[in-house]
């Protein structure tokens, strides 16, 4: 396992920051760490990283206790910060050599790194010259530099357009998938979430409120997704087809409006409707979902539910 | 390669390539400049011993390198914090020692780049004059641990706050309060409080022993108590600033 985080504990000049927090993420998973603001998210990667000291808890790093050979752990270990600076008055070739140099040398070359993420050709450039979108993929390169096991990267999308999200989506499924790399991705965004991760935790008030594989926890916890679909033919029939998992909410003009159960896959209902003929036009969601199980999670009025499935 | 080469290399290349640092240098060669000129042209000033005067060239350099030294030290953990660059340090694989002793040599390649454009000023007062050769050696010998522990006392400072400013104001005080008995005169310097101040501060031992050597040309071996006194502030800046630097504020 990569990170075994077992009832993290916190505590800074007398204030508890994090009490009782659990992550568990292995190779080739993409993790999605979630919560509010001020929640705890960015402290828990903190102490992950041994920038804090655990007041309580145990954790672990590639099956040895964190504290064990840190320096030697850190090698195998790409961070991006949350707010990723740079020295601006280096290129951007010049600046991920230098910080490669820290780990021994860089794994890849730089060149190669630097179109990775999407800055190709532009390794001479200063990194004053960078827009924002730029120096989050700078910072992703940065992570990257060593080729790590573990990746950890907090909102690493922000501030990127619909193409470089969708790049850096790809990027990162290609990461944990192809090489294994186990990836902790701290965000707000659910789609990334939706998009990316087999794991997620969440946290509130820095406690985890619910941790565990996505699909599990949708099944159990979710209620089901809703979608409004239109259909390039309208049908006869007013009712789905037999055998569909899903209930017609509605109908609206040339809208109509499903609930899909938490444990149905949706592709296989869009594929269902297509065998049956309904030649589908548009697809929209709705709500509920992950969405729904992180409000519920986070809500400071229910009462929070501790949970850890592995 | 080493990662204290590359960090030191980073400072270096900050120092030089950075406009602030062009700036620092060029705003001190000015000082220097107006300084000699001064001490070689001024009626009342061009009096003076030339061996004073060479005191006195030399103990404004350390001043300037301690001042400089406050500067980078404050920058070193606090500045780095500021511009989202600390984070990446403290999470790749080199030890709070490393990244201290980078830094350290960041400072001390300021100083030397100090000393050597220093040394045609000295030449330009002291030439002819007694006691030239000490005034160099010694200013090496006692203005290095006294600036390197100015640098040490702000990077302990700066690890410490998060805040260059915070850093900066601290350090200068302290760098202002070691000056104040040379800056009060003598009369209070001959006292119980002056002397005793004089016994512990890093600042008046390095200048009496220009004073001491340049003027006096006392040996050596007189100079050892104090000698003994900047590298005992040398080492104690030194193990605040590691201390800090284990777990530096870094949010």
């Amino acid at each position: 396992m990569l990170i075994n985080a077992e009832n993290l504990s916190l505590t800074l000049d007398g204030s508890s920051i994090l009490h009782s927090v659990q992550l568990h993420l292995e190779s080739n998973q993409i993790y999605g760490l979630l919560g509010p603001n001020g929640a705890g998210k960015s402290t828990t990667i903190a102490v992950i990283l041994g920038l804090y000291d655990l007041s309580q808890g145990t954790l672990e790093l590639f099956g040895r206790p964190a504290n064990h050979q840190a320096v030697e752990t850190r090698r195998r270990i790409g961070v991006m910060p949350e707010h990723a600076g740079f020295y601006d008055w280096m290129s951007a070739g010049d600046y991920l050599a230098w910080y490669a140099g820290l780990y021994g040398g860089s794994q890849r070359p730089i060149p190669e790194l630097l179109e990775q993420v999407g800055l190709n050709g532009l390794g001479d450039c200063k990194i004053v010259r960078f827009s924002h979108g730029m120096r989050q993929r700078l910072g992703i390169a940065r992570a990257l530099v060593n080729n790590p096991k573990l990746l950890i990267l907090d909102e690493p999308t922000n501030g990127l357009d619909p193409r470089g999200r969708r790049e850096i989506h790809d990027l990162l499924l290609s990461l944990a998938r192809e090489q294994g790399m186990g990836i902790l991705l701290c965000t707000h965004l659910l789609d990334d979430v939706d998009r990316l991760c087999d794991r997620i935790g969440i946290i509130h008030q820095g406690r985890t409120t619910l941790e565990g594989s996505l699909v599990e926890l949708l099944g159990r916890h979710g209620t089901g997704c809703k979608f409004r679909l239109r259909l390039e033919t309208n049908p006869e029939t007013a009712n789905l087809p037999d055998g569909i998992e899903a209930t017609l909410l509605s109908r609206d003009g040339g809208w109509w409006h499903l609930h899909l159960d938490a444990h149905a896959n949706p592709a296989d209902l869009w594929q269902k409707l297509l065998a049956r003929g309904w030649r589908i036009r548009e697809i929209h969601a709705e709500g509920g979902g992950i969405e729904e199980v992180y409000l519920r999670m986070t809500s400071t009025a229910g009462q929070p539910l501790r949970e850890a499935m592995t | 390669m080493n990662p204290i080469r590359l960090l030191a290399g980073k400072e270096r290349l900050a120092l030089l390539q950075n406009q602030r640092g062009l700036a620092w240098l060029l705003a001190y060669s000015i000082v220097l400049s107006a300084l000699a000129v001064l001490l070689v042209s001024n009626n009342e000033l061009s009096l003076l011993d030339n061996a004073q005067v060479v005191y006195m060239m030399a103990g404004t350099i350390s001043v300037a390198g301690a001042v400089l030294a406050v500067i980078l030290g404050s920058d070193a953990f606090a500045g780095e914090r500021e511009r989202g660059t600390l984070v990446p340090l403290l999470v790749a694989p080199i030890t709070p020692t490393q990244l201290l002793a980078g830094k350290a040599v960041g400072v001390l390649t300021a100083w030397t780049v100090m000393y050597v454009l220093a040394l045609p000023y000295l030449w330009a007062v002291g030439v002819g004059g007694q006691n030239l050769v000490q005034a160099i050696i010694y200013l090496g010998l006692f203005g290095t641990p006294v600036v390197l522990g100015f640098g040490y006392l702000a990077m302990s400072l700066s690890a410490r706050t998060g805040s260059v400013m915070t850093s900066l104001l601290f350090s200068l005080i302290v760098l202002l309060f070691s000056a104040s008995p040379l800056l009060i005169g003598p009369g209070l310097r001959n006292n119980v409080i002056g002397r005793g101040l004089d016994a512990v501060n890093p600042l008046s031992g390095a200048l009496n022993t220009y004073d001491a050597v340049i003027i006096d040309s006392e040996p050596f071996t007189r100079q050892l108590p104090r000698l003994a006194l900047v590298v005992v502030w040398l080492g104690l800046t030194f193990a605040a600033a590691r201390w800090t630097a284990r777990k530096p504020r870094f949010r």
